[in-house]
């Protein structure tokens, strides 16, 4: 019982990293970019390290294609020693602005989020209400 | 090195049929496919397993890709396209068919051709089989036009049939004909039934053929 329990919150904890995850990967890929040029499973890599876990490349690979496709990262092919060249991937300039952009908006939205997690409930010796003995 | 490059092709193809299933035409499908395939390459020289890559759901990622790509999809829609042209085929040769004999009877009670003008032998089987063709075609092509209009790309596709559907259908009723003189102008089900469908057959081809053209055809 108490292992189907914790599966279960396990399974929910997992849900819903991964749904706070997919409203700012895009935004995090292009710092881990601005950081220095890397490729793709190499950034899988970097989130790992960064503290996400394990972000498979299936989820990575996709977002750099729609990077890719608004103009925020431009890639090169870099020659390896062992096999065919690297696609590296870098910033543009447009990307540099946007993530700008990005980071302003996040902060902004953190701090809202961050304030109203802060707000406690009432305590229940608190409650203000009164029973009305005329009513 | 090289014992991952089957592994790379076998996701590869299955990515493509993806594409294919989401109407990508090829151009981008081609490009799409050599993005993917340096990735997989290069993670395999560097030790990396291109299935572990990918995860457990090759098609799933490949539609991703297309999807975040913003590649033009057509879905080609086969099966409800083909359904659509039969009906309005089938419709339009009943109504045509109708058409050419009424007006048969009224043209031969109301005129009587002179002995001393020679009409072609041809002629008068050329102008009654055609009008039933042009009535086909016309048929097809509005049903498709109006049951597909959400359909993408779908007025490229009926001016493809308008352009495919006549020879196929002019091909196709020759070889019936060829079939029901071999079968000695038979009038059982089985050799009706054959003379028929060898006209179909002709008939959905060439409308399967003119979506494809459309689906496989660069974007405008």
């Amino acid at each position: 019982m108490w292992c189907m329990i914790a599966a279960d919150r396990s399974d929910d904890a997992a849900e819903r990293q991964a749904q706070l995850l997919r409203g700012c990967l895009d935004m995090c890929l292009l710092a881990l970019l601005a950081a220095e040029p890397a490729h793709g499973y190499e950034l899988v890599r970097r989130l790992d390290t960064a503290g996400f876990g394990t972000v498979s490349y299936g989820t990575v690979y996709p977002l750099i294609t729609r990077l890719h496709r608004l103009g925020l990262v431009a890639n090169v092919l870099q020659p390896s020693s062992s096999g065919p060249p690297r696609k590296v991937y870098r910033l543009t300039d447009t990307g540099r602005d946007r993530l700008q952009v990005w980071r302003e908006q996040w902060v902004h939205f953190a701090d809202v989020v961050n304030t109203t997690l802060a707000i406690r409930s009432p305590k229940p010796g608190d409650d203000h209400e009164h029973a009305d003995p005329s009513r | 090195m090289s014992t991952l490059i089957p592994a790379v092709d076998g996701l590869l193809a299955t990515a493509d049929r993806e594409w294919r299933t989401l109407g990508i035409n090829r151009r981008d499908r081609v490009t799409l496919a050599a993005d993917l395939r340096g990735e997989l390459e290069a993670a395999a020289a560097d030790g990396f397993d291109p299935a572990e890559l990918l995860g457990s759901d090759p098609t799933e990622f490949a539609h991703r890709i297309a999807e975040e790509a913003g590649v033009e999809r057509t879905p080609p829609r086969y099966g409800q396209i083909l359904g659509a042209a039969t009906v309005g085929g089938v419709v339009s040769f009943i109504l045509g068919w109708a058409l050419v004999l009424g007006l048969h009877d009224v043209f031969t009670t109301a005129f009587d051709l002179s002995p001393d003008v020679h009409m072609p032998t041809l002629l008068g089987p050329a102008v009654m089989y055609g009008s039933v063709v042009v009535a086909v075609v016309a048929g097809a092509i509005l049903a498709v036009r109006v049951a597909q209009r959400d359909a993408p790309r779908i007025q490229h596709t009926v001016a493809r049939m308008a352009l495919l559907l006549p020879p196929a259908l002019a091909v196709s009723t020759a070889a019936a004909a060829v079939v029901g003189w071999a079968l000695g102008y038979a009038f059982n089900p089985l050799a009706i039934g054959v003379e028929v469908a060898i006209v179909l057959a002709g008939f959905l081809a060439a409308t399967a053929l003119a979506r494809y053209w459309t689906v496989t055809a660069p974007g405008t």
